[in-house]
């Protein structure tokens, strides 16, 4: 079956009336909900999570809807980062430092305007990217063995490392804890009980709706609360709109962006944050005659672009090999496990309907996105004027409703408020959530794999280096945690030794 | 000084991870493995990951701004699972987010009406429109 037919069959499945209304539902919250401040792709797809579960939506349907809102947030972000100078996420810091001064000067209006198209092209092109790029990928994934797969998770792990200035030992620390929580509860492979401490609620380990929440909902309200994050809003203004030359003038750096932020997206580890910025950068180096960061409109669409194409980028690995590329696939990751579809290379074969189906929807999706964020994005900046003593309180409310939708139990809410107060901790020590939300998803996967390629040799440790595959895995990936340690080495020994 | 304390908790929860797994009682084993020797590797990274912060720590700013507020979030969350079944959503709801409201600096009046309208708006969509069963309280709602 080649991509146009699979497609096509792709487009069946996301064209029916319900997984059309999930998929306008998906990008219309997700622009709502990365519009608001503070609030970014991470915490949509968390939000929503326990709903589909609860609702006992098709895997299909529930995966069209949990995308939709990941790209859907691209979009919304632009509209908090433009108008508050506050960004949603990290993916969205450069989209200030043009976007912000342009909403200044008066010309909001334009500046929500073409990052909005640069979001369009973004996610369209890196859409038909994917179409064409992950059955190959997938077809490549088919030989790996258990052995293989091990190494590259750890090669994902260690480009979070790298990825996180200054942090590699944090990130190393966050990926350790995420494996220890995911190993509550029973032992599949023994049926062994393992850090239950004789919990009875603890013996189907910890909920992954529950540290998805807890994570990124609880903690995030909980920080909100203490008032570090406040703006004052821009308006639109009502400088000059959008003309037809500056779209033009833009297209070159919007395609550039595009490869580059696709490129970044699908690599394990690298997410929109780095794409955003790497296109920032290379763009100012391009075109800058001293207008970036004064407001100069290419400095606003390339993060932008980049931005969108790397989310979309990033769900390449996710469906094709099973590892996701950044937080949000991590968490949809989580979601397939939820349904028992394990994605990676068997994903094409086996559960045509659930890729293809996905990837349709993003088509539709994105064009809805383009309709939403052009003509209606003043309703979605309105949304900024919702004061924050309405909104927040009600996201905790929606948070805690959707966990005891899917379990049925308060113990599960204390589990989700106690998983909040370790991520606010860490957040405030400086340890990244992110890799810990990675490992905690991958930590089964990662620890059958290693399981099966010891049975496969008896016990014996050669057998994890022993295919070229894995050995070129391996290389990366020590030097992929070499690299930051010695500089966060060196970062510590320079300036003031005895200070900490 | 942080990044010490940091450390040390995490020698100490990665030793305790460590020493947790060599307790496992395995009656039969499926695979040559079993389930000890992958805790006893992260926990290991865990401590080491310790030892590194320890040893080169970094300097980390704890910056807080008005803790007490999302203090008084934190209690609420933790009240709330006790008050969910015997309250019912709605009743309960409305106090977390009643509480909620005045921590971000809501007076008393409209935030009390926010958090009815919230907790019924809730309701009405994930119980009445969504069909998904939420407790309700001695009232019956």
């Amino acid at each position: 079956m080649d991509a146009f037919s699979a497609l096509l069959t792709g487009f069946q499945v996301a064209l029916t009336p319900l997984n059309l209304a999930v998929a306008f539902a998906g990008v219309a919250l997700g622009t709502a909900i990365g519009a608001l401040p503070g609030i970014g792709p991470i915490n949509a797809v968390a939000l929503l999570l326990p709903l589909c579960f609860a609702l006992k939506l098709p895997p299909e349907t529930a995966l069209i809807l949990l995308a939709g809102l990941y790209y859907g947030s691209g979009y919304g972000g632009r509209i908090s980062s433009i108008l508050l100078n506050i960004p949603g996420d990290p993916g969205l810091v450069m989209t200030t430092l043009d976007g912000y001064p342009l909403a200044k000067s008066g010309r909001g209006a334009a500046a929500l305007a073409i990052s909005g198209i640069g979001s369009f092209v973004g996610g369209t092109s890196a859409v038909i990217l994917m179409t064409f790029l992950a059955v190959p990928l997938a077809r490549l994934a088919m030989s790996f063995g258990p052995a293989d797969y091990v190494a590259l998770m750890v090669l994902s792990f260690a480009l979070l490392g790298t990825m996180s200035e200054g942090k590699a030992v944090k990130t190393w620390i966050a990926v350790a804890l995420g494996l220890l929580l995911a190993m509550v509860g029973i032992d599949g492979g023994s049926g062994v009980e393992r850090f239950t401490f004789g919990s009875l609620e603890l013996l189907g380990g910890i909920d992954f709706t529950s540290l998805t929440i807890g994570l990124f909902a609880v903690a995030e309200i909980l920080v909100l609360a203490e008032g570090m994050i406040s703006g004052v809003v821009s308006r639109t203004g009502d400088g000059a709109r959008l003309t037809l030359k500056e779209i033009v003038f833009c297209l070159p750096a919007m395609l550039r962006a595009t490869g580059l932020g696709f490129f970044l997206g699908v690599l394990p580890g690298t997410g929109a944050s780095v794409a955003s910025a790497m296109a920032y950068t290379a763009e100012k180096r391009i075109s800058d005659k001293g207008t970036f960061g004064k407001g100069d409109m290419r400095g606003l669409a390339a993060p932008e672009t980049a931005d969108n194409a790397a989310q979309t980028g990033s769900m390449v690995p996710m469906l094709a090999l099973g590892i996701p590329g950044s937080g949000t696939t991590a968490v949809m990751l989580g979601a397939f496990m939820m349904y028992s579809i394990t994605p990676g290379p068997l994903l094409f074969t086996q559960r045509p309907e659930v890729a293809w189906g996905l990837i349709a929807s993003m088509y539709i999706g994105n064009l809805m996105l383009l309709v939403l964020n052009l003509p209606l994005v003043g309703l979605f900046a309105r949304l900024l004027l919702v004061p924050a003593w309405i909104l927040y309180p009600g996201i905790l409310a929606l948070s805690y409703a959707g966990v005891y939708a899917v379990s049925n139990s308060p113990f599960e809410l204390l589990i989700t408020t106690a998983i909040g107060i370790l991520a606010y901790l860490m957040r405030k020590v400086g340890i990244p959530l992110i890799p810990l939300m990675l490992a905690f998803v991958l930590a089964r996967l990662l620890e059958d794999n290693f399981r099966r390629a010891l049975s496969l040799s008896d016990g014996g440790y050669e057998i994890l280096f022993s295919t070229p595959t894995s050995i070129i895995l391996w290389i990366l990936a020590l030097l992929a945690i070499g690299w930051p340690l010695v500089r966060q080495m060196q970062g510590a020994r320079a300036p003031a030794p005895g200070e900490a | 000084m942080i990044d010490r304390l940091v450390g040390l908790i995490c020698i100490l929860l990665g030793s305790g991870a460590i020493w947790h797994a060599q307790t496992l009682h395995v009656p039969f084993a499926a695979d040559p493995v079993g389930p000890r020797l992958f805790p006893t590797i992260i926990g290991a990274i865990l401590a080491l990951g310790g030892c590194a912060l320890v040893a080169r720590p970094g300097r980390v700013e704890l910056e807080f701004g008005t803790w007490p507020r999302a203090l008084a979030v934190l209690v609420a969350s933790l009240i709330y699972p006790l008050l969910l079944l015997p309250l019912g959503f709605i009743l309960a709801t409305a106090l977390l987010c009643f509480a909620g409201s005045l921590a971000f600096h809501a007076r008393p009046l409209p935030a009390a009406v926010s958090a009815v309208a919230t907790a019924v708006v809730f309701f009405v969509l994930l119980d009445t429109v969504l069909d998904l069963p939420l407790p309700r309280g001695p009232l019956g709602i």
